[in-house]
């Protein structure tokens, strides 16, 4: 299972006010604050963490065909940084995710698996070429394999990311 | 309030964010504010923060999850105003 979230960080600050009133608080925990206030940059973190909410919500999403709001259900933790790239987890309903998550000042992207040796085997995919949504949610369709093949496809503002296991 | 006012007032609160016009000139009950409005999950919140703001209600986190289509909405709005 995967799922990825990409934020245009340019496009992210024209279209949102992450510091209006009430913002925070409806989509982040209080621990989840306290990392946004204490960070270097505190935007470049909002997005960093809702990347990772949006990422992990695309397995759930897909695990249990529910939809809903629930970014507050979806908790991060555990951020660990190596060589730039930044780990972590996020749990919803006693449900687990690994997150991976590259920065740039141009973009946040995140991708989440099930399990964390998953990410040695991610692919990108260059076009949406064999991809049909079921539900909203994309697979790929490969001919010469009857099965689909769980796909998460990210668009914002400048940047897409399709991803694959 | 009736549902047709309910739902004018809904529609200027949203239109701001919306990334399908069609979808938004043919708005019904049913509209779903992500897949056929096209907004943005971030800004979703902030959809939910104007709600509150122009009704003078509070949606606290259960009803918030629900908010995903018109019909959900004009729902938790019409509860909320009436155990004002």
């Amino acid at each position: 299972m995967i799922g990825n979230d990409i934020v245009d960080l340019a496009l992210a600050r024209k279209e949102s006010n992450w510091k209006r009133n009430g913002f925070l608080d409806k989509i982040f925990t209080k621990k989840e604050q306290v990392l946004i206030l204490n960070a270097e940059n505190p935007e470049v973190m909002v997005w960093n963490l809702w990347s990772r909410k949006e990422a992990a919500y695309k397995i759930y999403n897909r695990k249990t065909q529910i939809r809903g709001y629930i970014p507050l259900q979806l908790e991060c933790f555990d951020l660990e940084i190596f060589d730039g790239i930044s780990f972590g987890k996020v749990v919803v309903q006693k449900r687990v995710y690994f997150t991976k998550t590259e920065t740039t000042n141009q973009f946040v992207h995140t991708i989440a698996v099930e399990n964390v040796q998953d990410f040695n085997t991610i692919k990108t995919l260059e076009n949406r070429k064999n991809i049909k949504k079921n539900n909203g949610i994309p697979s790929c369709f490969e001919k010469d394999n009857l099965l689909a093949k769980p796909i998460s496809i990210s668009h914002h503002g400048r940047f897409e990311q399709i991803v694959s296991l | 309030m009736n549902r047709a006012q309910t739902i004018e007032k809904l529609k200027v609160i949203v239109k701001p964010y919306i990334q399908n016009q069609e979808a938004f000139d043919n708005l019904t009950e049913s509209t779903d504010f992500i897949t056929d409005l096209q907004i943005n999950s971030a800004n979703l919140v902030d959809v939910i923060l104007d709600i509150e703001e122009a009704y003078e209600i509070v949606i606290d986190n259960q009803s918030m999850e629900r908010m995903l289509d018109v019909k959900s909405a004009i729902e938790i709005i019409e509860t909320k105003l009436s155990e004002k």
